[in-house]
Formats: C-alpha cells, sequence, structure tokens
C-alpha cells in the first residue's frame, strides 16, 4: 500500500508540475467555453449579416417590425422611400438590405434590395410578414388576428422522463458537455499515462523502478494519480460550462425549436442519479481506456514509435463517441441498446441514455457488472504486458508474443 | 532461450561477492532473479534461509546496467523517491538523502534536473538512488562501467563504507582489479553454467600451475627447467625468464638446482591473479 502511495502521490506532484497538465485544463476550458458561447457569436455573426432597414409605407413599417425581428436585424427605418439606390447600401451604413413594403389592393407588396440576395430568405420573410397580409385580406383587428393564429398546442410526455421538450432539450446539452469532456479527458490523459511509461521504459529507468517496488502498484499508482487529476480537470470543465451556461432550475430558457441557438441550460434537468451515473461510467472508461494505453507504453522502445501504436485503440474510443452522440437523439435505437453494454463503447453510451431517457435498472447494472469485469480483464492482461513489456528492448514484440506473454 | 542453466553459490550476510563472466554468460539475469525482476522457472533463491518475498526485497538495493533517471526531476527529488520507494518515511528520507549528497559530492547539483547532469553524475545520483534505503543486500551490475579513475575511486570507496556498515554486495564487473580489491568471493558463470567459484585462495588452489618468474634467465637455467615434468617457458617482454609448472611442483629444489648452475638474482613464484583465472576458465569452457 506504501508503495501505491507513494508512487500516486510523486505522480501526481510530477503531472500538477507540467506544463501540459495547466495547458490541458486551459485548452479544455476554452473547448467547452466555445461549445457553450459559439451560437451566441455566429448568431452574431448572422446578425451582422442581417442588418436591415425598413422603407416605405409608414403604417407598414410600424407594424412589420415587430414581426422581422426573430430573423433580422432592423436598424434603420426610412417612411416614404421607394425608390433605392446602390448608395443606400454603402458599407458606411453597414445594412445589407433594405426590405421596401407597399399596400398592393389586399395585400402588402415587398421588394428587397439586398447587397447579397443570399442572405435573405423569402420564406422566412413571407412566414414573418404573413400576419400583416392576412390583416389587410381579412379586415380582422390585430388583436383578434393574433388570437386566431395561435393554435393551442399542448406536449404531454408518455412514458419520458422529461416533463416538458425544454427540459430534454437541456438534459441533451448537459449531457454533451459531460460526454464532450469524457472524450477529451479520457483521450488527452490516457495518451498522458501512455507517455509516461514509456518515457520510463526508454529512459532505462524502467529496471530500476521494477526493482523497487511491485509493478502492478507501479501502475495502478500512474493510473490512479492520473485518474484523480482527469476528475479535477472534469470539475474544474463543467463548472466552467455550467457558469457560461447554466441558470438555476426551471423553466428551462430554451424552446426546443430554438434549440440551435442554445446558450443556457437549466441545471434541473439532471438528476442526482445521472451524475452518479456518469461518475460511475467515466471511472470504468477512464480505467478500461488508460489500463490499455499504459500497456502499450510499456511496448514502445522509441517514443517515435507511441502513435503508430496507439491509433488502433484510439478507434473505439471515437467510435464510442460517435454513438453516444446518436444515443443523445435516439437513446432506444437497437444499435445504441446493444453497445450500450459493450465495454470501451458502454462507458459513453449509457451514460447518454441514463441522462436523456428512462433506462430499466436492470440494464445500468447489466452493463455496470459487464464493464467492472471487463476492467478487471483488462487491468489483469496490461499488467502482464506491462511487466514484460518494460525490460523488452530491442524489436517490438509480435503479436504472437504479446499473445504468448498474455496466456502465461 | 534459456539464459541461466545451473548456478549455484551462496554468498555470506555482509561479504562482497563477484558474479564474473563474458557478455552473455548471464550474469544479469541472474541478478535480476536474486532481485525479482524475474522470476526463476526452476530452482530458488533465498535470503536468510527465507524465500524472497516483497517484503524482502524491499531491503535490497539493485543498481541495473542500463542505466536509467527520470530527466526532468531534479537530484535531490530523486534520490528521495526511491527511498520512500522502498519503505523510508520522514525525516529518515531527508537525512539519507543528503547523506548520500554529501558522499557522493553532488551538492553542487542537487536542484538541476537530472537530465542536464553528465555522464559520470547521473551514474552517481543512481548509486544514491540504489542505496539511500541502507540496504541488505546491494546488487550492482557493473556499477564501475563509465566511470573516469576519480569518480571509480569515489564508488570503491563508497563501496567499501557499506561493506563495513554490514551491507552484503553483489557486484558484476569487467574492471578484475577492482573486482580484487573489494570481493571476498568469486563466482565465474558461462552460457548460464557455474564455472567456479570460491575465495581468491580457493581459486588460486584449484589452479593447476604456477608461474615462476627467474632473473637472469641464461642457458644454463633454462636446461635446469627443462628437467621439470609438465613445465614451460612463457612469453617474457622484459628479459626475465617466466615458466610454467605443475602446481606441485616442488619449488624449493627447483630453485636449489638454479642456484647450483647460476647466480640467479630474483626467483619469484607469481600467484594467478584474478583476471588470469578468469581467462583460463572462459578459455577452458569455450
Amino acid at each position: 500500500m506504501n508503495e501505491f502511495i507513494t508512487v500516486y502521490s510523486a505522480e501526481i506532484m510530477r503531472r500538477l508540475r507540467s506544463r501540459i497538465f495547466i495547458v490541458g485544463i486551459l485548452i479544455g476550458a476554452v473547448g467547452i467555453g466555445a461549445l457553450i458561447k459559439l451560437p451566441v457569436y455566429m448568431d452574431s455573426l448572422v446578425g451582422q449579416a442581417n442588418r436591415v432597414a425598413l422603407a416605405g409605407d409608414a403604417a407598414l413599417i410600424s407594424q412589420a417590425a415587430p414581426l422581422l425581428r426573430k430573423d433580422y436585424h432592423v436598424v434603420r427605418t426610412i417612411p416614404g422611400k421607394t425608390a433605392v439606390l446602390a448608395s443606400d447600401l454603402s458599407d458606411a451604413n453597414k445594412i445589407s438590405a433594405i426590405i421596401v413594403l407597399r399596400r398592393s389592393g389586399h395585400n402588402v407588396n415587398v421588394i428587397v434590395y439586398a447587397r447579397d440576395p443570399g442572405n435573405i430568405s423569402v420564406s422566412s420573410l413571407r412566414r414573418d410578414l404573413l400576419p400583416i397580409s392576412l390583416q389587410i385580406a381579412t379586415g380582422l383587428s390585430r388583436t383578434d388576428l393574433g388570437r386566431a393564429m395561435k393554435v393551442p398546442v399542448t406536449v404531454r410526455a408518455i412514458n419520458s422522463k422529461f416533463g416538458t421538450a425544454a427540459q430534454a432539450n437541456d438534459a441533451r446539452i448537459i449531457a454533451y458537455i459531460m460526454l464532450f469532456s469524457l472524450y477529451i479527458l479520457i483521450m488527452i490523459n490516457s495518451q498522458l499515462i501512455m507517455s509516461s511509461v514509456a518515457e520510463e521504459k526508454t529512459s532505462r529507468i524502467a529496471e530500476m523502478l521494477v526493482a523497487s517496488v511491485n509493478p502492478s502498484a507501479l501502475l495502478s499508482g500512474k493510473i490512479a494519480a492520473s485518474a484523480t487529476l482527469a476528475v479535477i480537470q472534469m470539475i474544474i470543465w463543467i463548472a466552467i460550462g455550467f457558469l457560461l451556461g447554466a441558470h438555476p432550475g426551471a423553466p428551462a430558457a430554451l424552446e426546443a425549436a430554438d434549440s440551435s441557438r442554445a446558450t443556457t441550460f437549466s441545471l434541473s434537468s439532471v438528476s442526482s442519479a445521472d451524475l452518479a451515473g456518469f461518475a460511475a461510467f467515466f471511472l470504468l472508461g477512464y480505467l478500461q481506456v488508460s489500463t490499455m494505453f499504459a500497456a502499450v507504453g510499456s511496448l514502445v522502445n522509441r517514443t517515435e514509435d507511441l502513435g503508430a501504436l496507439a491509433g488502433p485503440l484510439v478507434i473505439p474510443i471515437v467510435a464510442a463517441f460517435l454513438i453516444a452522440m446518436t444515443a443523445l437523439a435516439a437513446p432506444d435505437t437497437p444499435v445504441v441498446i446493444i453497445t450500450s453494454f459493450v465495454p470501451l463503447i458502454a462507458p459513453f453510451v449509457m451514460f447518454a441514455r441514463i441522462v436523456v431517457s428512462d433506462v430499466p435498472a436492470w440494464q445500468v447494472m447489466l452493463s455496470l457488472a459487464i464493464n467492472i469485469a471487463a476492467t478487471w480483464g483488462i487491468a489483469v492482461l496490461a499488467g502482464k504486458i506491462y511487466r514484460v513489456g518494460m525490460l523488452l528492448y530491442g524489436r517490438p514484440p509480435k503479436l504472437a508474443q504479446i499473445w504468448s506473454v498474455i496466456r502465461s | 532461450m534459456r539464459a541461466v542453466r545451473d548456478v549455484s553459490f551462496s554468498i555470506e550476510a555482509g561479504s562482497t561477492f563477484g558474479l564474473l563472466g563474458p557478455n552473455g554468460a548471464g550474469k544479469t539475469t541472474t541478478m535480476r532473479m536474486i532481485v525479482g525482476i524475474y522470476m526463476p522457472d526452476g530452482g530458488s533463491i533465498a535470503w536468510k534461509g527465507a524465500p524472497i518475498d516483497a517484503r524482502i526485497r524491499r531491503r535490497f538495493g539493485y543498481l541495473p546496467e542500463e542505466r536509467g533517471l527520470y530527466g526532468r526531476m531534479k537530484v535531490r527529488e530523486q534520490i528521495a523517491y526511491f527511498g520512500r520507494l522502498h519503505g523510508l518515511v520522514e525525516p529518515d528520507v531527508t537525512a539519507r538523502t543528503q547523506r548520500w549528497i554529501d558522499n557522493l559530492e553532488l551538492n553542487e547539483y542537487v536542484d538541476r534536473p537530472c537530465g542536464e547532469l553528465s555522464k559520470g553524475n547521473q551514474q552517481k545520483v543512481q548509486i544514491a538512488c540504489a542505496a539511500v534505503h541502507n540496504p541488505e543486500l546491494l546488487v550492482l551490475d557493473e556499477p564501475f562501467t563509465g566511470l573516469d579513475p576519480v569518480n571509480a575511486d569515489m564508488l570503491l570507496a563508497t563501496l567499501r563504507d557499506l561493506q563495513q556498515n554490514g551491507t552484503t554486495l553483489v557486484l558484476s564487473s569487467h574492471q578484475m582489479w577492482q573486482l580484487e580489491q573489494l570481493c571476498d568471493r568469486f563466482c565465474i558463470i558461462t552460457n548460464g553454467e557455474n564455472r567456479v567459484s570460491g575465495t581468491l585462495a580457493q581459486l588460486r588452489a584449484a589452479w593447476t600451475t604456477r608461474v615462476i618468474r627467474i632473473e637472469p634467465g641464461g642457458e644454463a637455467v633454462r636446461r635446469v627447467l627443462q628437467t621439470v615434468a609438465g613445465g614451460h617457458p612463457l612469453p617474457s617482454d622484459d628479459g626475465a625468464l617466466l615458466y610454467e609448472v605443475p602446481a606441485n611442483t616442488e619449488l624449493p629444489l627447483i630453485l636449489r638446482d638454479l642456484v647450483a648452475v647460476e647466480s640467479v638474482t630474483r626467483f619469484e613464484a607469481i600467484e594467478p591473479s584474478l583476471h588470469d583465472i578468469y581467462v583460463r576458465t572462459i578459455e577452458g569452457a569455450a
């Protein structure tokens, strides 16, 4: 136990002092921030492209301005102007289009003078201005028309863990942030463990180490230290994510229809059971991947070979991430359900299922049991490979040799 | 491939044992088995009568032939880390680390990363790492390789200090004179098998011939020596006559005959050195 603690604390100190750890936290924080704030920024860019002026009939302008705000940024009104010149769309006034509104019999006539017609959506203009057209055609008051156009729709959840579409959407956003963090953490930290093991081997300190400490204690101390730091990183990133994106309690800020512009979400959509599930699957996924990477690190003779050996290990993790993304949208499809039991993939997929759907308890327990057993199996195999690999110099071992080591 | 087939020896507690053999003889494998890196698939290794387990192994120290350190870890931290791995706790670990830093004159490098040190100084750090916990048994695989004469003398002195403090030492080296100075007992192995073992006196006693050096080595002297059964001259480059005779030859009788025919100024029976014994053993095994 003392050996484990010594290796564990030394690894923690080494990693805390390394620039890679600090830079990793900063890059992750920037990534999380970007994920949350990018839609806002992109919207602002789109908003700049949609700066328009309204011209023509003054009464129509006053009616149209609030209706168009959903899709356009109305920066100027020019009542009475119907003739538009190229100079009106100069760079100086930063207007991308001038929308001229005129009455035409029992309808409204709209002409758009645009710097880039591709920025103007005719269908959205028709949708936005439809109430004006209907009001002119029917003679109804604005209030009556508004009432007539508002069709009452209620969504009632059946067999769903969420009461509203907004809550479900919030849960998806939170799950997405967590899955992204899980993916980045596993990828970064597992490769760090692999580099650390490879460094010990290539620097030839391995022989002194395994003579001083049980290789199992050495390997487990390294992985535990790395897992601890990964959890710290994860907490920092999630805290940043929530600080940037969350607002406390329901009701959720997002309408389902507007989910593409999500910038805030409610924490109440994710239960403490979801978080416990995340913690359990995070730990299992982390241990499975990191022990595999550590074993591979012990097989290389040159750090330059790490990339080639790590490549095949990355494939199941990328696959798991992609399937988990699918699981967020369609948690009950057969592929998603089956892969939520498969080691290496389940930690991502089962977590996604738990957050966005009601997974039967037996499935969660079975997946946990399978993955605990798989983690144990991977640790035993990795330990054997590690013990031999650390002292194996010269040509990299062939698969048959690795297999004979595992069998022994 | 079987690296060690039939190696058997015992080491007295507190003694210094030299393990000799050509490259590929199985020395490193034997040492790795002693410190528990490799598990023998046959036979046994015991320490003070008990099989070596993890608890006993923690009281051992090992300096492998392939040297290595954490390049970015500072000298002091590195030595202390290995002390902790072997079970030292504060304030012992700090005190012993400092003692080794003083012993090996590493004070000016203590706060520098090991990767920035010269090879010789890195080797001194490794020796400190291997011995910081005052091991009961210290196994050193080629400890003098890469050291300049001054540092080699410093290591020799350090190992003598350890000897005096009761540490049992097992060494391998190709520097025979250093082993001859340090070791109480030796074992020469080739192809993974014991060839000879024992104290230097025992190895010499088992030597089947003796070399005598006679000055001057004139014709009359040669004629006398030709009467010795089993004797033959050896090449010499300093004018003296070197003659190898069977170990059971009565040297006083030869001296008497020589003095009778020539005014001999020097008659010396040369004991075989460890180097001679080693070379003869290896040649005999080939």
